[in-house]
């Protein structure tokens, strides 16, 4: 565990020293941060147009009230909540898509800066090294949703109908933000930490890893288009499956590192 | 099989070793050892297996046979990472974290090789090392000799009692060099085992106990001097005054069958005679030649380096029975 935390810490202060690698982060979480409420509160304030006015929103809306939680909000509150809670995946998403450059460089980086050598004759193992880089990329990662999650919720209570907040602090959001985002940022890092261990291309590793936010962003469409609900139990499920992923994945990491290729190979 | 055995008790060992590259031989049947208080050079051209053959012998990469063994024990998948810290590799570039000031970089490694009180020791390091007035600069910011030093310095955190240099002072300006020299000639006083590959011959006369010339396999192992002794025979140079021709005949009344005469010096092969120096010198004082000094003769190391290259390229191009 010292191996690991000495390696993470390590790419900590050198993200810290080179705050421009988590930039790409953090553009696409503001994007995402910002674009549902430019769609539930800033489009129908300057159109003068309620969203329950519309007869689409209606039927999503009565269905969205039926849930507990939601009774008690005015017809416009239920639009917006059901609308800033549709797009949490997408926020959830934005900080790992971000990081992918992070994970997509961690091994190939340490190559092309010759530092992987001297780190490789230490006593550290397969393990330790791919944990240490995975949270490396997945901490700020986390960091940055946190952030996010807190703007999010602030931000509905500041512009939102009152009580939408609430709604996004229920067990629902919560779960979809800290524990399948996270999960899910899990697998694509490590995907995206394992083919940079097989390539001498940091981009490769960043195309591939990228694979894994295909799937959740589309459960993000499917929730749009109402066919399909992240409820708790859903969200528990795919988080289960997710673990299981991710601790294959960690597996065939550890098979797929081949030290000797990686020093005597890539040039 | 190519083979070098040290005087002492060797702290690490390679028996046979073997490796390939797919169709490409890198290192063949390669044998060596070395001891404590040894500086063994190995010299060879780029792409004689130099640096394979030490991350061979510091586990980053199987030999493809053979063996490699740390105070007496093979090393192994399941031993490697315990024996690595016995062992301090310095790469050929120093791969510091150039965004990380020194004192993280060493900090890291010292965590990295699971020290107690890793922040003691890198303070220690970082005296030992003279480089406390940088500890706080980042590696980007360091020369070229600098990042050397703190390379060093990582490599030594753990006080491994055998060192692998590769090329540790390729690059470095004539100052820098020497203090990595002297560094290393105290790492041997200090009883390590250290292994050096360069391909600075000077150095190598400096500082190295032994040398081995690699080229994929071992063409020769020896001190510096046994090596010249070998190629060249042991000869020794007398000046004296006035024309040294007229002193040749004296010689070769003794038996010295090879002088060679420029102006007042002459020189002569003593392994091809049956006397000894007092012996030629009082053959000479008899001839009437007034001795001004008998100094001995040593051919540079490149031209043993050289000597040993060729002969090799011409037995590998010589046609087979």
């Amino acid at each position: 565990m010292n191996r690991i935390a000495a390696l993470v810490g390590k790419d900590l202060a050198d993200l810290r020293r080179h705050p421009g690698l988590f930039w790409p982060a953090g553009l696409t979480a503001a994007i995402a941060l910002v674009l549902p409420f430019v769609v539930a509160i800033v489009i129908p304030r300057l159109t003068g147009e309620l969203l329950s006015d519309s007869s689409d929103f209606q039927i999503a809306a009565e269905m969205y009230r039926s849930q507990s939680g939601a009774r008690d909000l005015d017809p416009e509150g239920a639009i917006q909540a059901w609308i800033l809670q549709q797009f949490l995946p997408l926020l959830v998403l934005a900080p790992v898509a971000g990081s992918m450059a992070i994970a997509a460089a961690s091994v190939v980086g340490e190559k092309q800066a010759r530092t992987l050598e001297p780190l490789l004759a230490t006593p550290i193992t397969t393990f330790e090294l791919l944990a240490a880089k995975v949270l490396g990329a997945l901490l700020p990662s986390i960091a940055l949703t946190v952030v996010c999650f807190g703007c999010y919720v602030g931000l509905a209570a500041a512009v939102a109908r009152p009580g939408v907040f609430w709604i996004l602090l229920g067990s629902r959001s919560l779960a979809v933000a800290f524990l399948l985002g996270p999960l899910a940022a899990l697998a694509a890092l490590q995907l995206a930490v394992c083919v940079s261990s097989r390539t001498n291309d940091a981009r490769s590793a960043q195309q591939i890893g990228a694979l894994v936010i295909l799937p959740l962003g589309g459960v993000l469409v499917a929730q749009l288009t109402g066919s399909f609900t992240l409820t708790v139990p859903v969200t528990l499920s795919i988080a289960a499956a997710l673990l299981l992923f991710d601790a294959l994945l960690m597996w065939i990491g550890i098979a797929l590192f081949d030290r000797e290729s990686i020093l005597t190979r890539w040039k | 099989m190519s083979s070098i055995r040290g005087n002492v008790s060797p702290l690490i060992r390679a028996d046979h070793l073997t490796r390939t590259f797919g169709a490409r031989v890198a290192v063949e049947d390669l044998s060596l050892e070395v001891g404590g208080g040894e500086i063994l050079a190995l010299l060879g051209p780029n792409g004689a297996g130099k640096t394979t053959t030490l991350r061979m012998l510091a586990g980053l990469i199987a030999p493809t046979a053979g063996a490699v063994s740390v105070h007496g024990e093979t090393m192994d998948r399941s031993t490697a990472a315990r024996l690595r810290g016995h062992i301090g590799l310095l790469t050929e570039a120093p791969g510091l974290w150039e965004r990380l000031t020194v004192r993280e970089n060493l900090l890291v490694y010292a965590r990295l090789q699971g020290l107690d009180a890793p922040a003691t020791r890198v303070e220690r390091a970082l005296d030992l090392f003279e480089i406390r007035d940088r500890a706080g600069d980042l590696a980007a910011e360091l020369s070229k000799g600098l990042k050397q030093r703190v390379a060093l310095a990582r490599t030594l955190l753990h006080n491994p009692d055998i060192l692998l240099l590769d090329e540790p002072t390729s690059g470095l300006d004539p100052e820098s060099a020497r203090d990595v020299r002297e560094l290393v000639v105290r790492l041997r006083e200090e009883g390590r085992a250290v292994l050096l590959s360069t391909h600075h011959l000077d150095e190598v006369d400096r500082i190295a106990t032994r040398v081995a010339v690699l080229s994929t396999r071992l063409i020769a192992a020896d001190t510096p001097a046994a090596l010249r002794g070998q190629l060249f025979g042991v000869r020794v140079r007398i000046t004296v005054t006035g024309d040294a021709q007229m002193y040749v005949s004296a010689l070769e009344r003794i038996g010295v069958p090879d002088v060679r005469v420029v102006d007042n010096v002459m020189s002569i092969d003593l392994s091809q005679i049956p006397a000894d120096i007092p012996a030629v010198v009082r053959a000479l004082v008899g001839a009437g030649a007034e001795i001004e000094a008998v100094t001995p003769e040593q051919p540079p190391l490149e031209d043993v380096y050289l000597r040993l290259l060729s002969d090799r390229l011409a037995t590998q191009h010589e046609p087979r029975a």
